[in-house]
Parts: C-alpha cells; structure tokens; sequence
C-alpha cells in the first residue's frame, strides 16, 4: 500500500514538472533543447578557459540554465580554430572571445570577422597599466611619453605574449596620440605576463605594459610602480593609482572577455540568453569569481554587444596602422 | 630571511591533519596515474584535474594540486623506465639508462632508484625552499635576456657533447629540432614562418607532440620489426625490487649533488624540469669514472637526473609563492587554479597568509614521504605491465600516444605530426642517430631564439653579450668547456694509454 | 659500395635546401628591423645544409665499412605490418573526429591487434579492446572532463 502510495506521489510530481516545464517552455520557445557546449578557444589553464570553466559555474550553480554545460576546448591560432569550429555548429554551442575576434582579420590571420557570429554578451574586462621598476626615475606617465616623444628609442618596454594583442596596441594608442613616433618604439615580447614581470623586477627593460591583475599586487608590496592604467574608474585596492585620464590623456582602453554564438541564431535565442546572462552577472558566485580574477563588471547585452563591436573594429583599424601592424 | 618557526610548525599541523593527508594520498596517486600516461605530463595532470578543488577551501586546494604535481613527477619517470615513453619533458632523462637497466632485467631496481632519488631531490630542495626561498627569489631576476641565452646555449652543447664519437650525428638531430621550432608565429615580430596557413600550426608544434611521436609511436614501429614468433620479451626477471649495495652506493652521491642543481635551475622562470634533468646528466657523464656504462643501464645515470628534475619542481614554486610568477607551464596552470580560488600568491602571501604558505610546504614534505611508500608499493603492480605480452601492449602503447597527443592540442592535425615524428623516430634509432638533442632543441629552441634577439636588442654584439654579466660569462665558459673538454680528456687518457702500451 | 647508405643524408640536405627557400621567402616584418624574422633561420638552414654535407662525406669515408642498418627491414612480412599500422594510424586520424572517440578507437585498436597478435587469439583481442576503449574513455572523458569528439 506505502509502496503504492509512494509511486503515485511520484507520478503526481512527475506530471506537474513536466506540465510546469511545458508552461515555462511554449512561452519562450524549448530552447535550448539539449547540452549546451561552451567553446574555450584555448587549453586547460589559459584565460579564455578560465573564463568559460566560471561561466559553466555560476550558471549550474545558479540553475539558470537547466540542460548540462560543457566546455570545449579547441585552442590554436589565438582563437582561430575554436571560432571556425563554432561557425559550423548550431545554437547549442557558444564560445567565449576578446577583442582577438576583430584582431586576428585585421592582422590577416584569420578570414572569419566578428560579423561572422551572433554577439551575445560582454561580460567583463581587465584594464591594462603601465608599469616601472620602483627604483625607475620615471615619475609618471606623461613623464615615460615626454621622453618617448623625445627618443623612442630610449625605454625599452616589455609586453607579452604577442604583438598586437591589447596590452600592446593600447600603449601604441596612448603614445601616439601623444605625438610619439610609434614605429621606432622597441618592444619586447615575453612568452608570457609572468616572463614580463621578471624581466621588469630583474631591471632587465624599462616599462612594461601588462593587465592590472598581474601588476597590482606587485605595486602594492613596493616592488613596482603602477604609473599610468587605461581605467575609466579608480582602482579600489589603491585609488592613489593614476589612470590616463587623470594624468589629463582623454584615454581609455578596456580589456575585455565576452561571449558569441554560431551565426543565424534566433531572435528567442538571443531573447534567451540576454535574459540569462543579465541574471548571471547580477548573482553573488559571479561577482566573486570577478573578484577573484581582478576583473571588473562590464556587462553589455546582445544589441548593446554589437553596437560596441562595430565601434570596437573601426578603432582597432586605426591602431594596427598607428602601430605598423597593418598598411 | 629568518625562517618563522611558529607558522613552520603551524602549517606542519595543518598539514597533517586527516583532511588534508587524505588529500595528499589522494592527489599523489591521481598524479601519479596521470603522469604515467605518455604525453600527460604535470602540467596536464594538474589541468584536468583542477574541477575537483572548486568548493574546496584554498589550503586544501593547494595541497591537492600540488600532490598532483609532485604525483604526476613521480610518475613520469614510470614509463621512461618500463617503456621508454617520457610522460614529460623532465622525464626524458630517465630513459637513458632506465630503459636500458629494464631491458638488463633490472626494472624493479631500476624503478627503487628513480623514486629514492626523487626523494632526496625533493628533500633537499625543500630544506633549501625552506631557509632560501626569500633570496633566491631575487637570484631568478638577474637572468635577463643575455643569461638566459647563454644557459640554454649550454644545456643544448652539454646534451650534444653526450653523443660521443658520434658529433655529426648529433650535431644534426640538434639542428633538425631547432629548425622545428622555427615554425610558427614569430613572437619578436609577428611574422608567420613556415605555417602554411595553418592555424594550429601558428603556435608552433607541441614538444610533447614530437616527444611522443619518437618515442612511443617510433619505439612501438620498432619493435613490431623485431617481434618474431617466439615472445619476444625484454626479461621474465623483473622481480627484484630493492636495489643492490653497489647501485646504492654509485647513485648516492650523485643524487645529493644533483638536487641543489636542480633547484637552482627550477628557481629560474622557464627553464624547469628538462633543463635541470639533461645538465644533471651530462655532468654526472663527465664527472663519472665509468662514463663508459651511461647509456647502458649506470643506476646513477637514472638517479642523477631523477633527484635533479624534481628538486627543480620544488624550486619552480618559489618565483610562484613569493613573487607571483610562474616558473613553469605546471607553475602557471597551478597560479590559474589559485587565483579561481581567491587565492593571490606573490609578495603578500607569507605576510597575510603565512599559514596557507607553510602548510603547502609542509605538505610537500609530507607527500614526498607519502608518495615514495606508495611508489615503492607500486613497483610490483607497476612492472607487471612488463609481463604483457607485447603483442598486446604495443597496439595500447599506440592508442594511449594519439590520445594523449588529442589533449594536448584538441587537433588531429598533430595526429599527422605525431605520425611523422613516429617515422622519424624508427629511422633515428635505426640509424643510430641521439634523439635528445633533437628533443631538447624543440624544448628550449624557441625560448633560445626569442632570448638571443631580445638580448641583441639590449646588446651591441656577441661580445658585449657575454660580458653582459657574471653569470653570462660563466655559461659561456662552461658551454666551450663542455664541448671541447670531453675531446680534450679523451685524447689525454689516450696519449696515457699509447704510453703505456 | 651501398646506395642506401645516404638516402636519409640526403633527405636532410634537401629538407635544408627547401627550409632555405622557404625563409628566404618569409615575409619582411613590419616592426622593427626587416629582416629580424630571417636570420635566426637562416642561420640554422645553413648549419644544417653544412651538417649534411659532413654527414654524406662521413658516409663516403665510411664506405669500405658495412652498412646493415636496414638490414631490419629484410623480413618482408614484419616490414609490411609496420607500413600497415602507419596506415591504419592515418586511418584513425581520418575518423577520430567524425565517427568519435569511442567508435573509432574501438576499430583502430580491434584492427592493431588482428594485425600484431594475429586472428588465433580473436577472443583475447576483442575483450581488449571493448575494455580499453571504454576505460581509457570513462577516465578521459568523465573523470579527467578532457572533452573528446
């Protein structure tokens, strides 16, 4: 009788979830209707994996989005081979990228645009500083261009891990609008933003551009000088740091990490995951894995994306040819 | 630094509590899984497994990513020894005379050696962690551009002048490895060189791609040559596991001066593992009076580089815990993991978490500990391995290489490389050709570049190159030493022997 | 006087002389010096080209001595199973990603070892690699999470 009683229960509740599913489900489409895969364009370890291993997280976590999430890596050709392998699958794959998306055609490395894919979200974003060695006579920012403008090719500046990449291209950005001649700079490519903090700790270059993450704790033991960062906004662990625009340099420069879809998605599929990514960014797991990672909120929807994308191509244009990357 | 006794002892609590020992057992053991599977090296190991410390609080993820680590380098000299498969770039070395010593019918002994000396490595490099790491951190930032050069310049003619009587030989397989890493995008300049516009290409082609392509895949090709009807079985007598007196005593030393080597190398951002175990090799080589037997199955040729590659992992951990930066591709993976975890090692950490930095170094002690009782008690199973029969164990050798290839790179376009390389492998040992100069050219061929060119950056000429620092000066010397020493030696012991005679 | 001797000398002579064609058609960088990107390999083009030649004349002086290394390839039947199982790894290359990992490996270790261990033992083989295939996928797939196709 119990075991009976038990079963029908179970029925009873089986009946209703499907019911409740179907309800929530015809009033915004059965989307998405089986496991959704997030592409992390690069290995176990690296940022863009980082970022979508986070994103699978907080969303399971929050039980924002029922089916299973699993992430994908396909790394290679800084983003190239994970996004040609996004373009060819359906809407049940997204894929996290960064400015990369437009740089990579900009540079000719890659025939794919960001007008290839569906922009669903940014969700974050690093600002980039520039640092010295605390023993450096160098007093600031304006100062390091003052002496660029005079000899480029008098400070050696360290940069990782690619040329072209955004700690790169904001330094050529901000150096030449300040009247340097960008094409004499020297520049040093290390494998990596921990290789460029060595060589500026050991004294072996004179500025180093690199994320504020990787230098802020760094600055904050004495060992370096933050001396300028392409924030917009103070830096909450020390508000004495000196943005671009408070040394008088109208510049920003926002590093950031977003998200996109296969081309040709729906309108209820973008609806869907605007909603669900509006949500996500709002959840406390979200703000500390911000917290975590140094990053900061810069969440944009899916129209708002492709607004900023199409913003974000016409500056990068300009800069590779600032920076003699491109003619 | 004044080594704080109180947090030392604190951590050392900490570390041992049944939570975390249990953690310690545990992450050793999936390490040392992991590191056994060709192509899965530490770095990998700690990779994969990183899902398994979300939800765990940060001492304890610390703990279990680094018994992962210390696991999967124990492990890796496994199959170096057993089947002349390198899981890792530190674990060539212990193919050597590794393999040989298996195929002496030494396996268990040869498999006691190789953990006794990780042991010591890891101690001594621990105490030296414990009493230097605040120094030595400094001691890493003075290799710029210029000593950087000059000591992968070094290790490379170390590794060539191995290759005795046979220069030429080995003087191709170095330069056929450096010519490999010139593919790729150039980081100095940004330019695509030899890709073919591939994009998997654009990264260069994985030293791990082409270590398991000559070894495994090309050792398998091999040996299916040789297999006739009969089994043909490198030895039914692999039981013995404890080591002889005479391999005691020939390994002991070289084990105790290979640690400090080994760390200091460790200590430098990039170099690691690889280097340490192939400068720890050549030198016990040249240093040995029966230089003759390496190669051969010398027990002291696998414990040399052994104590040396993990004392240099211990020493990859301090440039991470005291200043935040990664010393190697292990390293770097672990600072990811940490930082999901909130946790910021660098400056800070022994001023504001000091109990979460000793409990991870005593953790290292401890697991060395753990890990060499479970190694040791693996041996039995582990060269049971030996006694399948080969028919069996080289078509898994093959698929275990394609799939450990896959999870470097997600391509199966590294599937070919993998092919290629296995074909170039055959053909090495066929003909006699030495592949490690030809391995560790691809591992250090393009740091080797990118340093020479940021250098003559900094630097008007090879000269002011050289003088460009005391430590630049002395791998210089050492590297013409270390080619023409050996030839100088050998015609001394010549003209000895004519006299003689 | 053996021909074979220098077949893999000589493969590397060409590969040096098409490794040098090859750089002296890269591309000018944009940044900084030109030519940058070229002198490293050119450098090592030329070692290798030098090296080669050495290795040919070593080979020339060693001609009076006996060349058996290929010798191993003498028995026809084992020289064949290996060009096969090169085959069958090409084969796996081709369907590893588009019939996925499970299938695929499953055919690829089922043919290896009809191949190597020969039809007598068909049973042992095929509990092998029904056993392996679903072991090594448990462990990658769901233990370690490394996504395969």
């Amino acid at each position: 009788m119990k075991s009976r009683m038990k079963f029908l229960s179970v029925i009873m509740l089986a009946v209703v979830l499907v019911l409740s599913a179907c309800g929530n489900g015809s009033a915004e489409s059965d989307y998405p209707s089986k496991n959704v895969e997030i592409v992390a364009p690069a290995t176990p370890g690296g940022g863009w994996d980082a970022t979508a291993r986070a994103l699978q997280n907080v969303l399971d976590k929050e039980g924002l989005v029922e089916q299973n999430m699993n992430v994908v890596n396909k790394p290679g050709g800084g983003g190239e081979v994970g996004w040609q392998y996004l373009k060819g699958k359906d809407s049940h794959s997204l894929s996290i990228n960064s400015s990369l998306v437009i740089a990579n055609n900009l540079l000719g490395q890659s025939d794919l645009t960001y007008e290839d894919f569906t922009p669903l979200a940014v969700l974050a974003t690093e600002w980039i500083s520039v640092a010295v060695p605390s023993d450096s006579d160098i007093e600031d920012g304006v100062d390091m261009l003052e002496r660029l403008k005079e000899d480029p090719k008098s400070l050696k500046i360290a940069v990782g891990p690619a040329l072209g990449n955004n700690d790169h291209l904001s330094f050529v950005r901000v150096a030449d609008e300040y009247g340097v001649d960008v094409s004499q700079l020297e520049f040093m490519i290390y494998e990596s933003g921990g290789d460029v903090l060595t060589a500026l700790l050991g004294g072996h270059v004179d500025v180093a551009t690199l994320s504020i993450s990787e230098s802020l704790e760094q600055h904050l033991s004495g060992n370096l000088d933050i001396i300028a960062t392409t924030a917009d906004e103070p830096i909450p662990e020390d508000e004495s740091i000196e943005s671009w625009q408070d040394q008088g340099i109208d510049f920003t420069f926002p590093h950031w990490r977003g998200i996109m879809g296969p081309p040709d998605m729906t309108e209820e599929e973008i609806a869907y995951w605007d909603e669900t990514f509006s949500e996500m960014v709002e959840s406390e797991e979200w703000q500390k894995v911000l917290d975590n990672n140094g990053w900061q909120d810069y969440y944009m929807n899916s129209e708002e994306t492709k607004a900023f994308l199409d913003e974000q191509n016409e500056m990068y244009e300009d800069l590779m040819k600032t920076a003699g990357l491109t003619e | 630094m004044g080594v704080d006794w109180n947090s030392f002892l604190e951590g050392f609590t900490t570390a041992m509590s049944f939570q975390n020992l249990i953690f310690i057992i545990i992450g050793g053991l999936l390490g040392t899984v992991v590191g056994m599977l060709p192509g899965l090296g530490p770095a990998t190991a700690v990779a994969v497994l990183i899902p398994i410390t979300f939800g765990m609080d940060s001492t304890s993820a610390l703990i279990l990513l680094g018994a992962i680590y210390y696991g999967a380098m124990y492990g890796g000299s496994r199959s170096s020894i057993l089947i002349n498969t390198p899981g890792d770039g530190s674990a060539i070395a212990a193919t050597f005379d590794g393999y040989p010593m298996t195929r002496k019918g030494q396996a268990g002994q040869a498999l006691t050696l190789a953990t006794l000396a990780s042991l010591i490595g890891g101690f001594v490099a621990i105490i030296g962690f414990v009493f230097l790491a605040k120094p030595l951190a400094g001691f890493a930032l003075q290799f710029g551009p210029a000593e950087y050069f000059f000591l992968l310049v070094f290790t490379l003619s170390a590794v060539v002048s191995l290759s005795k009587g046979n220069m030429i030989k080995g003087f191709v397989s170095m330069v056929l490895g450096l010519l490999i890493t010139t593919i790729g995008v150039d980081s100095q300049s940004g330019v695509y060189r030899y890709t073919f516009d591939i994009p998997h290409l654009s990264e260069g082609i994985d030293f791990l791609v082409v270590i398991i392509g000559i070894y495994a895949v090309g050792e398998v090709l091999y040996n299916i040559l040789l297999i006739k009807d009969e089994d043909q079985r490198i030895k039914d007598d692999v039981g013995k596991t404890w080591i002889t007196k005479e391999q005691w005593t020939r390994s002991f030393w070289p084990m105790i001066r290979q640690a400090p080597v080994g760390f200091l190398v460790g200590i430098l951002p990039g170099a690691g593992g690889s280097i340490a175990s192939m400068i720890s090799y050549s030198t016990e080589q040249q240093l040995s009076k029966k230089s003759d037997e390496f190669g051969k199955g010398a027990p002291e040729g696998v414990a040399a580089p052994e104590s040396s590659n993990n004392a240099a992992a211990v020493g990859a951990f301090i440039p991470l815990l005291t200043m935040g930066i990664p010393g190697s591709g292990t390293t770097a993976v672990i600072l990811g993991a940490l930082i999901m975890l909130g946790l910021q090692p660098g400056p800070m950490l022994f001023q504001n978490q000091p109990d979460v930095a000793w409990t991870f170094i005593n953790s290292l002690f401890i697991g060395n500990i753990v890990l060499v009782i479970m190694n040791i008690l693996l041996i039995g199973f582990l060269i049971k391995i030996l006694k399948t029969p080969p028919h069996i164990l080289y078509p898994i050798i093959l698929v275990l290489a394609f799939i450990g290839t896959y999870t470097l790179g997600y391509s199966i376009i590294d599937f070919f490389i993998l092919v290629i390389f296995g074909i170039i492998g055959l053909f090495m040992k066929i003909l006699n050709i030495p592949t490690a100069p030809l391995i560790l050219a691809v591992i250090i061929g393009h740091q080797m570049e990118q340093n020479y060119r940021m250098a003559s950056v900094s630097y008007d000429g090879l000269w002011a190159m050289i003088t460009a620092s005391p430590i630049a000066i002395l791998f210089a010397v050492l590297t013409v030493a270390s080619v023409f020493l050996p030839a100088f030696f050998s015609r001394l012991s010549r003209v000895k022997f004519d006299n003689k005679g | 006087m053996e021909i074979i001797r220098f077949i893999v000398p000589s493969i590397i002579l060409l590969i040096s002389v098409i490794y040098l064609i090859l750089t002296f058609n890269l591309p000018e960088s944009k940044v900084g010096n030109p030519t940058a990107a070229m002198n490293y390999p050119l450098l090592i083009g030329f070692s290798l080209l030098g090296l080669s030649i050495l290795y040919i004349l070593s080979e020339i002086k060693d001609r009076k001595k006996i060349f058996d290394a290929y010798k191993i390839f003498s028995d026809r039947e084992l020289t064949i199973k290996v060009i096969i199982v090169l085959v069958l790894c090409l084969g796996y290359t081709f369907i590893f990603e588009r019939i996925g990992f499970l299938i695929s490996t499953i055919l690829f270790l089922g043919a290896l070892l009809f191949l190597i261990n020969g039809r007598r033992k068909w049973l042992m083989n095929i509990i092998v690699t029904i056993l392996f295939s679903f072991i090594s996928w448990y462990t990658f797939a769901e233990l370690l999470s490394v996504s395969l196709p």
